[in-house]
């Protein structure tokens, strides 16, 4: 049999069992001990009848002569209270029966040996014997020993029935009171499975009971180092895009410079070139970046924001940009709550909207949706990719060199944050309602609208 | 139009303070931010450029204090941190704009004028002054339609006037927005520049207020 997985019910039970049985061989010894001391006192009764009816038939010490005749001694002795468990035959010298209890067939009765007791398979026996007159009587009494087993059974009985009432209730309050032993154990558990998984701040000190608090010591520990890794990453990352961009934009700025400066129309197309190429060379290295971040970074924070005023800042640096009010923007009326990362989500969005202006339909509208509970979809026109494409896009390490030449980093960088963060990434080619294009819909970590 | 350029990057910072002198705008050029301190202190300018790592300390914290102390020179920030998070940090403690590097020195124009317009109240680069069309978007001036070609210290003075119709500039003032231009202005360096405006734009747009300055005609 399987263990139980709850501590509470296992110790509940654990120690409810090792009770029940402690109680229970008490029972059985008291019981035992009982019963050897009813056997003395049964025993005890067992002789003092047979005396009493051998006095009763007038033999014995006292010679007392009966009273009456035969069938009067029998009245009597029926009439005894404590005889009539007994059966009994008295018999003369000769063997001829004196006086025998009701039923009782004298011939069942085992010979008189010596005085004293005896047993058989059913009865418990006491043997007597008595002088009357000239006559030596001898008596058997027999006991039936299933009466004796009925009186022990009824004292165990008797015994066990409050035990019997008593164990259950105890074993609830056994449970009960384990389960309260375990209360900081089970609040602990609640706070852990409450506070989301991207929560580091550290539990803390929380009066616990001395087993549990190495556990949440190393738990903070652990937490502490993942906090720091997380910042690390994060200030490396701020420090790379800073060493490598200030650089190239002052390189880039020169170029500009230059090109406005110079009268000379061949230094001046040089400096394009230089201008042209530094930008390629940053748009490389802020992919690099990027991608650093999407598979090192913390992508769920814990706390949530509304996506759509990032959506919106980017969308919004894009328009900036020359692309002639080609961005359609559906959004939802209400916030759009998610714990992704406000920049893995800028991130994602950049490199989706960048795709979409790069492959799609020069000049035909990208529309770009982000809904309930918090689904983004952007959908560019162009032609059909077929399936197996598609698959070979979505497929994880499916980089640059695919059927469409360049869509690689950026739909990698996508992907990784999609599966980072639990977001659900699907391409699909004609976008839905439409004869062409491609929709791209990523279902993002929404908020669990029942909490 | 004044300028702090606070950029320790040098050859980024050269490029950016070119641009902007050859937008005719007055430009001081500092590589920290304690010297940005003490220039802000000093100088009144109508537009920051801040770049967030300094090697003496971060852009925020600086934006941060300097709108706590009451100060509200538009700040565009200019920095390689692109990140979302990064830049709601910028726009929250008090930046104007947000510009990620590399960017190109044409949009860092657009976006000054923008910032600078929204700031005049008037966020429309198309200002009509009498019988001036002005577009200080394109840095374009028509009298009656036709073309006319200012200097790059002569439209630092005049943009000065359009942005803040009725106000009284003294000639002190006025000099703030020529001083990357000369090192040393002369006593009457504004009174040549604005007779050369009234000569080329007519005589009434300029008023003289006498004994306190200048301003452009009201209508």
């Amino acid at each position: 049999m399987r263990r139980p997985r709850s501590l509470q019910l296992r110790l509940a039970l654990t120690v409810g069992l090792a009770v029940s049985v402690m109680w229970l061989g008490s029972v059985a010894y008291t019981t035992q001990k009982l019963r050897v001391e009813l056997d003395g006192v049964y025993d005890s009764a067992l002789r003092d009848s047979a005396r009493r009816l051998l006095r009763l038939v007038g033999a014995g010490p006292e010679r007392r002569p009966p009273q009456s005749g035969k069938n009067d001694g029998a009245r009597v002795v029926a009439e005894t209270a404590d005889v009539d468990r007994f059966a009994f035959v008295i018999l003369g010298s000769e063997g001829d029966v004196i006086l025998q209890s009701e039923g009782a067939d004298p011939a069942q009765f085992p010979a008189f040996e010596r005085r004293g007791f005896g047993q058989t398979e059913e009865h418990a026996l006491f043997f007597d014997s008595a002088p009357r007159g000239e006559e030596r009587l001898t008596i058997v009494v027999a006991e039936p020993l299933s009466r004796r087993e009925a009186q022990t059974r009824e004292i165990a009985i008797r015994l066990s029935l409050p035990l019997l009432l008593v164990i259950p209730p105890s074993l609830v309050v056994i449970f009960l009171v384990v389960g309260r032993s375990l209360a900081p154990m089970r609040q602990l558990r609640r706070d852990l499975e409450a506070r989301s998984s991207r929560n580091l701040a550290p539990l803390g000190d929380r009066d616990l009971p001395s087993e549990l608090t190495p556990i949440v010591g190393s738990i903070d520990g652990l937490l502490a180092r993942l906090a720091a890794a997380f910042e690390a990453e994060r200030s490396f990352a701020a420090n790379a895009a800073h060493e490598l961009r200030t650089p190239v934009a002052g390189a880039i700025a020169q170029a500009q410079r230059l090109q406005v400066e110079t009268g000379d129309p061949k230094a001046a197309s040089r400096a394009q070139e230089i201008e042209t190429t530094l930008k390629r060379l940053n748009g490389l290295s802020e992919k690099l970046l990027q991608m650093a971040r999407a598979e090192g970074a913390q992508l769920r924070t814990g706390t949530e924001t509304d996506l759509r005023p990032i959506l919106e800042m980017i969308v919004g640096d894009f328009e900036r940009l020359d692309v002639e009010g080609r961005l359609h923007l559906t959004l939802a009326e209400a916030p759009i709550l998610s714990d992704l990362d406000p920049d893995a989500f800028g991130i994602l969005l950049r490199n989706l909207i960048e795709n979409a202006l790069k492959h799609g339909t020069t000049g035909a509208p990208i529309r770009i949706g982000l809904v309930e509970p918090a689904v983004l979809t952007v959908s560019s026109a162009g032609p059909v990719i077929p399936q197996a494409d598609l698959d070979r896009l979505t497929a994880r390490f499916a980089r640059a060199g695919g059927a469409r030449a360049g869509t690689g980093l950026g739909l990698a960088i996508v992907r990784t944050i999609a599966e980072r963060a639990d977001a659900v990434l699907e391409l699909r080619s004609p976008a839905p309602g439409r004869a062409e294009g491609i929709e791209v819909r990523v279902a993002l970590p929404a908020r669990n609208r029942a909490g | 139009m004044r300028i702090l350029l606070i950029e320790d990057d040098h050859v980024l910072g050269e490029a950016v303070r070119d641009q902007l002198l050859a937008d005719s705008h007055s430009t001081d050029w500092v590589q920290r931010l304690d010297h940005a301190g003490e220039a802000l202190k000093v100088g009144a300018f109508e537009l920051v450029l801040l770049d967030l790592m300094l090697p003496d300390g971060q852009g925020v914290p600086f934006l941060r204090a300097l709108r706590a102390r009451g100060d509200v020179t538009p700040v565009i920030i200019l920095t390689a941190l692109d990140q979302v998070s990064d830049r709601i940090a910028g726009l929250n403690a008090g930046a104007d704009d947000y510009m990620v590097k590399p960017f190109d020195l044409s949009e860092l124009s657009a976006r000054i004028g923008s910032v600078a317009r929204r700031y005049a109240g008037n966020p429309n680069p198309l200002v009509e002054v009498g019988a001036l069309q002005i577009d200080l978007a394109a840095r374009t001036i028509r009298s009656d339609g036709r073309p006319v070609l200012l200097t790059a210290r002569e439209w630092a003075l005049f943009e000065a006037f359009v942005q803040a119709p009725g106000r009284v500039f003294s000639k002190s003032q006025l000099e703030e927005h020529l001083y990357s231009f000369d090192a040393n202005i002369e006593s009457n360096t504004i009174e040549v520049h604005v007779s050369r405006l009234r000569k080329k734009l007519g005589r009434a747009v300029i008023e003289t207020e006498r004994g306190l300055g200048y301003r452009l005609a009201s209508a």
